[in-house]
């Protein structure tokens, strides 16, 4: 009875380990190539099963299952690994691909030295592709095998497990754009450049190319190779310049005699990242009210001693569930009217997981101002709150009262009323003596 | 004879030959064309770092030979320079043009630099030479530090500013209102109270003749009329408008009679005395 009773108990623990869950739908659509086989990249899609994704494969030239039905998306995720297709189903199109984005849906996209519309897609991402038929080519490490495929050192992103061993790759690199969306995940080695030459008489066509001026060469470690981007609406994308990244076959490519190669583990990483498992942070409520107060008034005064509050959770994907959140050491608020009046941090409380808080000042202008919280950073959600709150001038009340400067007026005020009750007080209270002399006249 | 054809080609396997630089040289010269520095550079040891203004010029020469110095000159697939600035990470690559016979030379003039060199910062470009064949086993070398002048910074994109931590704001109040110093308000205070202290002054030298000062017909409406005044000054402290009209209507109505009654009173006084 114990037995089953503990055995039980790390089944249960054992299937949480594995079902890391997105936070953002579990439904996958997976466009599949009709010349890749899928059984070549089953360690990636077994991969992705076992972590509790529900994937759904179509060919591109499919009508059904529609990407979109009515501009409401139909699945949580698409996986677009059609390096080479030139031509899809009328839902597919680079337009209807942004329109998914703006609606909260993520994408993994393949490309290929070939040009096809996913092509002119990564160039509205900022991504520079090298001209059409130049793979990426790298002659160092010394190695069997050709030079376009290529182990590739795994340096340090913020989305990849650090200490991941160099990757298998071949495919196309691409040129980043000074974007700062754009979340570098994989870049070519410094030895690597592209060029659709096979033998050594290419070296001249190599330096004309670069010579010839535009962007010249596409060469060295400043190029990427897997490259994410995250939206304005934190949708994520992910550019890789090979699909054979992610195939069984560079999966159980050794580096060398025992050493396994690092393509399951970056592959694990990238659907992590993409699927938004990992580094997804959320304001979950905002609050503000004056000091020693505890509900939000309908409108502050000017020169108010405000307090804003705010609840920011991050989602743990083994868990699958939502956690409060501290780590966040350079959140800023912005109190705005137009520009921002005040810009101070908003500080973790400590002792209170996820809540961050700051006290401050209304300024002394009267307006609709709005508490704005606008935090980016590379590989994270974006956070945003935005609050719109009246400020107003003080009441007719609302001044300062009973000024030093005004004691003078006090006293004649004072004096006029007492004056007053005293002349009443008085007459009514005095003697009558001027009549006398009257009725002593008339008699 | 199998035994010795696989010897050969386990040996030819073994050296698939390595390309391997010969004589570099380079030559730093002034607009003028006086030569400042020229010097051959050693493969296993940089030189002193290379120091370059904005009209001078680099020359570098080599040549490219497979295994050592009698080795044929060969034209690799790849010969590359890579400019690396180890401070920003930032990486330009420049291919080198070969000749057939493997004799490269390459010439940097600061005057017009190609756009491959990355934007300065305070270190040094790390140079180094990277040479790739599909026939011959690769090489890499590291050649010498460089020191060139500083570029414009680079481009940076509009909304960069906002992923990283903004500076603070605060807002500038409008300081304080000013008052009069107390002693003048105090003073002025008492000039205004000062016609009382003659009036009392007065009243004691003359005297005042209040006989039916608590006479209960008339103090009814006395303390009435003092309730009002004390009504008053708590509006000024305290209430609000609609309270002290309240009150002041409830007070209002007694005061009434008893203002009546008062008065009638003081008539029969006057009449009586009359």
């Amino acid at each position: 009875m114990r037995f089953f009773g503990s055995a039980f108990i790390s089944l249960l623990a054992f299937a949480g380990l594995s079902s890391a869950k997105s936070s953002s739908g579990d439904s996958v659509l997976v466009l599949l190539d009709p010349s890749l086989d899928k059984e070549n990249f089953s360690l990636f899609f077994s991969g992705l099963e076992k972590r509790g994704y529900d994937l759904t494969f179509r060919a591109p030239k499919d009508v059904a299952p529609a990407i979109s039905e009515y501009d409401v998306p139909s699945f949580a995720h698409v996986i677009l690994f059609t390096p080479e297709t030139k031509s899809y189903a009328k839902d597919i199109t680079p337009q209807s691909l942004v329109g998914l984005l703006s609606e909260k849906t993520n994408l993994l996209i393949a490309l290929s030295p070939k040009q096809t519309p996913l092509t002119s897609l990564a160039s509205e991402f900022s991504l520079i592709l090298p001209p059409p038929g130049t793979p990426l080519v790298s002659h160092h490490p010394a190695r069997d095998g050709p030079p376009t495929v290529i182990p590739v050192p795994v340096s340090s992103s913020p989305i990849v497990t650090p200490g991941t061993p160099p990757v298998w790759f071949s495919g196309a690199p691409h040129a980043l754009g000074n974007n700062p969306y754009l979340v570098p995940i994989l870049r070519a080695p410094a030895e690597s450049f592209a060029a659709d030459s096979t033998d050594d008489s290419g070296a001249d066509a190599i330096v004309d190319a670069a010579e010839k001026g535009g962007e010249g060469l596409w060469a060295g470690s400043q190029m990427g190779v897997v490259t994410g981007f995250q939206t304005a609406e934190n949708s994520r994308v992910v550019f890789a310049g090979g699909v054979e990244l992610f195939s069984d076959e560079y999966a159980r490519k050794e580096l060398s005699p025992g050493k396994p190669s690092g393509n399951a583990a970056l592959a694990r990483d990238i659907a992590g990242w993409v699927f938004q498992e990992s580094r997804v942070l959320r304001i979950d409520s905002v609050t503000h009210h004056r000091v020693n107060e505890t509900v939000a008034p309908e409108m502050y005064t000017t020169n108010d001693e405000i307090v804003y509050t705010a609840q920011i959770s991050t989602y743990n994907s083994r868990t699958s569930s939502w956690q409060p959140y501290s780590g966040i050491d350079d959140l800023q608020l912005e109190f705005t009217m137009l520009d921002p009046h005040v810009r101070t941090a908003l500080p973790p409380v400590p002792g209170s997981p996820g809540t961050y808080q700051v006290q401050f000042r209304a300024p002394d202008r009267h307006g609709v101002f709005k508490f704005v919280v606008a935090w980016r950073r590379q590989g994270q959600s974006y956070l945003l709150s935005s609050t719109t709150v009246p400020v107003v001038p003080p009441r007719h009340d609302g001044y300062p009262r009973f000024l030093s400067a005004a004691w003078p007026y006090y006293a004649g005020a004072v004096s006029t009323s007492a004056g007053f009750f005293l002349f009443a007080a008085l007459w009514l209270a005095g003697d009558v003596k001027g009549e006398k002399k009257k009725g002593a006249k008339a008699e | 004879m199998i035994f010795l054809l696989s010897w050969l080609l386990l040996a030819a396997s073994a050296h698939a030959a390595t390309l391997s630089v010969q004589s570099p040289r380079f030559t730093i010269s002034a607009a003028d064309a006086k030569q400042l520095r020229s010097d051959t550079l050693s493969l296993t040891k940089k030189p002193e770092p290379l120091t370059l203004s904005p009209t001078d010029t680099l020359k570098l020469t080599f040549q490219i030979t497979t295994d050592g110095e009698d080795g044929k000159g060969v034209q690799p697939h790849q010969t590359f320079l890579r400019f690396y600035d180890a401070v920003s990470g930032e990486e330009g690559i420049q291919p080198v043009r070969v000749t057939p016979g493997g004799k490269a030379k390459f010439e940097l003039n600061m005057a017009r630099p190609p756009a491959s060199i990355p934007p300065t910062s305070s270190a040094p470009l790390e140079v180094s030479l990277i040479l790739g064949s599909f026939v011959h086993d690769p090489a890499k070398y590291d050649l010498f530090d460089l020191y060139i002048p500083a570029s414009q910074p680079a481009p940076t994109h509009a909304d960069a500013a906002m992923f990283s931590p903004r500076p603070a704001i605060q807002h500038t109040f409008r300081p304080a209102q000013s008052l009069p110093p107390k002693a003048v308000s105090a003073l002025f205070a008492g000039a205004v109270l000062a016609p009382w202290a003659v009036l009392l002054g007065l009243w004691g030298k003359v005297g005042i003749s209040v006989p039916h000062l608590f006479a209960p017909s008339i103090v009814p409406f006395t303390a009435l009329l003092g309730a009002f005044e004390a009504l008053l000054f708590w509006y000024w402290v305290d209430l609000k408008l609609g309270q002290v009209l309240l009150y002041g209507a409830v007070l209002a109505l007694p005061t009434v009679f008893a203002g009546k009654h008062a008065l009638s009173t003081t008539g029969k006084w006057r009449a009586g005395r009359k």
